[in-house]
């Protein structure tokens, strides 16, 4: 137990674990923001894990097809993350044309995507790639953007300033999606639609346009997440390869209590939590300790829902569809 | 019912063909609509270039048949795929009933799962008389107290039996990989995997119990080829208490009223919290059931890590339960539906070159041509004189019209619109 604690603070003391956090805090918190603003407007939004999917596909696909037809690879990878965003995107226009027209049960539909795009996406590696992806080569991933002098500050140059390009993207969206939401018209809309439609919808709303924009942006947003996990983190496709993540976003939205800047801060917990098991895999036989600290964060999210940190609820007309002239 | 004047020309129709077309024609449509897209998936992509693409889905779907049900073993490994299925449906259908969504039978299966390796583990040399109920008990609690978890924060504090249900499940993935990867349940020289259990902690395969039995004076059958185990008799008998408890007792009668109109149930005294929490009690012990019973009845009777989270049991399930609308009947039948996919798809890679995936693909479609109601928009495309005169009822079991009765209110409601009044109410 006196190694594991060593380990613990060794690795909390080293720079690669805070840079290891914050990359998969990013990589959570784009999910993560897709589904507060989904939430937000009323649409229960279970599918984080397929579009992210979905994207992460896409983007490697399409990667890698623009670049055998001799484009440059910047080019490539630029075509591969508008990929990924509109993979995400179509996936969530599923979602939003089946749980806002057809207004089938939303969770049913979030189900089926999650099912759909493993299916659809693992279904298409093998009949384009039978072998499978290769690695992707340096040039066709994202690549971490030269921040000069900045990126040689000792131990915050690392963390802060050596990190991917998505990362900085993420951060920026962030504080954009928490300014939309609580500090403009268009997000006093998207909260009155998700709290109480009907009001809104008298008011002058468009209450299933506005539910739509959330919703496909979710997507765009998850779909973000899957090309910075493919291209980014992992530099690879392979089946099913978000392996939960799309549900730990979720967590994280839920343990946010449906705010951007707490999900920021589940995100980060979460993302210490996978850095940590990162570091442990290196100790040998208490690697399997590992497996005890990736329950972490379904444990606090079911903490923060029992109601021992501050109760979350979700907002009032979350997971209803919208009938107009009810009640 | 007001709408017996409208039945007007099908009042000749033997009331059970009606019937029987009522609860199929849906289940029917989204099957045949899904193998349609599955069909137009294949001619797409088209994998096997020595055939022409139709030729293709043809022997797609075909191998994919005879993978499932053509002989005598491809319907013995169906049966190893259907029987955890089943008990996870009826886990998600009892759920389903009282408007609860069950996301978590998978992992409730590991939870029980791993309850009973553990026990099957340290009591080594216990007889298999005892060994076994033991382990069989010790998994129904197991399922039990994961789904119980769930119940609970839903009835007492609130919280969202989807989002607990997923996290449960992430949370028992990865405390049985703990557990499996480290002493002093793992195999000496197989890594990542637990040790199998003792002889007398399984259960007999079919074949076996078959040979023992009327194979003395029968042919005998071939044990190596025929792996299903006795689990699936369980199921069954499961089916049946699922029925009887559904539709014979008190406590299924108000878990269908919670279901379809919780307004309803609350003014009619019916205990809704304790109804919340008993069936995703006994949600939770199926699946607990089922995944011990599968790592009791299957062959090297080990737990291996990272297989829950891969394994599509719980997601086919919740597939299973809707496609047979939660009815006893339709859960056997749908579970066979989705075992047979899943145990004929290696066949098709096989024949067609077809990658299993797509029957995944397929299992999406139909989740959603169950969920929505695309029947309007058929009913539509026909000429007047062609479109049926009653409104087709959707979702509700054909068997329980309880909304209608219990406050009067005849609109058709299906679980969906009750489920969206009860979040409003908690």
């Amino acid at each position: 137990m006196n190694v594991f604690f060593q380990v613990v603070f060794h690795a909390l003391i080293s720079s690669n674990t805070w840079q290891t956090t914050l990359e998969f805090a990013a990589l959570l918190l784009l999910p993560a923001l897709g589904g507060v603003i989904s939430e937000r407007s009323g649409v229960v939004n279970i599918a984080m894990e397929g579009m992210m999917l979905a994207g992460a596909f896409a983007s490697v696909m399409v990667t890698l097809g623009v670049n055998h037809f001799g484009l440059p690879s910047a080019v490539s990878v630029i075509c591969g993350l508008l990929a990924a965003i509109i993979a995400g995107g179509l996936m969530a226009l599923l979602h939003a044309y089946f749980s806002i027209q057809f207004k089938i049960d939303q969770i049913v539909s979030g189900v089926a995507i999650n099912i759909i795009a493993l299916g659809l996406t693992s279904y298409l590696l093998f009949e384009i790639v039978p072998v499978g992806v290769p690695s992707l080569p340096d040039r066709l991933r994202l690549p971490v953007p030269p921040l000069g002098p900045l990126a040689n500050i000792p131990f915050l140059g690392p963390v802060f300033f050596q990190q991917n390009v998505i990362f900085y993207v993420a951060v920026a969206l962030l504080f954009i999606v928490q300014f939309v939401l609580f500090r403009t018209n268009i997000g006093l809309r998207i909260r009155a639609v998700g709290e109480h439609p009907q009001a809104a919808d008298t008011a002058g709303v468009n209450v299933r346009l506005l539910r739509y924009l959330c919703v496909v942006s979710s997507g765009l947003l998850s779909g973000l997440g899957g090309a910075y996990l493919a291209l980014g983190v992992a530099g690879v496709f392979n089946p099913n390869m978000t392996n939960g993540r799309g549900f730990i976003a979720l967590a994280a939205v839920v343990f946010g209590k449906y705010i951007p800047l707490g999900a920021a801060g589940a995100c980060l917990i979460f993302g210490l939590g996978i850095a940590l098991s990162y570091a442990l895999q290196g100790l040998g036989s208490s690697a399997n300790i590992s497996n005890l600290l990736n329950t972490l964060p379904y444990i606090f999210t079911l903490v923060a829902l029992v109601g021992l940190v501050g109760r979350t609820t979700p907002p009032a007309a979350d997971g209803i569809p919208y009938e107009p002239g009810s009640e | 019912m007001a709408q017996t004047g409208e039945r007007g020309a099908q009042a000749r129709m033997p009331a059970w063909v009606r019937n029987l077309g009522d609860s199929l024609g849906r289940p029917v449509l989204a099957v045949v609509l899904a193998i349609i897209a599955g069909a137009v998936v294949i001619l797409i992509t088209w994998p096997n270039k020595t055939l022409d693409p139709f030729s293709n889905v043809l022997s797609a779907y075909g191998s994919l048949f005879s993978g499932s049900f053509g002989t005598p073993v491809s319907i013995s490994n169906t049966l190893v795929r259907v029987s955890p299925l089943i008990f996870a449906t009826l886990s998600v259908a009892i759920a389903f009933r009282a408007g609860l969504f069950n996301i978590g039978a998978a992992g409730q299966m590991t939870a029980g799962a791993m309850a009973a390796d553990i026990i099957g583990l340290t009591y080594i040399h216990w007889p298999g008389w005892l060994l076994v109920p033991v382990m069989v008990i010790a998994s129904i609690l197991a399922g039990a107290l994961w789904g119980g978890i769930v119940g609970f924060l839903k009835a007492w504090r609130g919280a969202h039996e989807v989002v607990t249900t997923i996290m449960l499940n992430w949370i028992a993935f990865w405390a049985t990989d703990y557990i499996i990867d480290g002493p002093p349940f793992t195999a000496p020289l197989g890594v990542n995997q637990t040790n199998p259990l003792p002889t007398q902690a399984t259960i007999p395969s079919v074949a076996t119990l078959w040979n023992n039995t009327l194979g003395s004076f029968l042919p005998k059958l071939d044990t190596f080829s025929y792996t299903a185990d006795v689990s699936i008799f369980i199921a069954i008998i499961c089916i049946v208490i699922y029925w009887f408890i559904t539709s014979r007792t008190t406590f299924g009668y108000e878990v269908r009223v919670i279901g379809q109109n919780p307004k309803a149930a609350k003014y009619a005294g019916i205990p809704i919290k304790r109804n919340i929490l008993l069936v995703m009690v006994i949600a939770g012990a199926f699946s607990g059931l089922g995944g011990a019973l599968h790592l009791m009845g299957q062959f090297s009777y080990q737990m291996t890590a990272t297989a829950a989270a891969a394994d599509p049991t719980g997601f086919d399930a919740i597939a299973a339960a809707l496609l047979g609308r939660t009815t006893p009947v339709g859960i056997l039948l749908s579970s066979l539906l989705f075992g047979g996919l899943r145990s004929g798809s290696t066949n098709m890679q096989a024949l067609a070159h077809v990658d299993p995936n797509l029957v995944l693909i397929l299992e999406g479609l139909i989740i959603y041509f169950m969920a929505a109601d695309f029947i309007p928009i058929f009913r539509r495309l026909l000429p007047p004189w062609l479109r049926p005169r009653r409104k087709p009822s959707l979702l509700v079991p054909p068997d329980a019209p309880i909304a209608s009765t219990v406050n009067g209110d005849n609109s058709e409601q299906g679980h969906y619109s009750a489920i969206g009044e009860r979040r409003k109410e908690i």
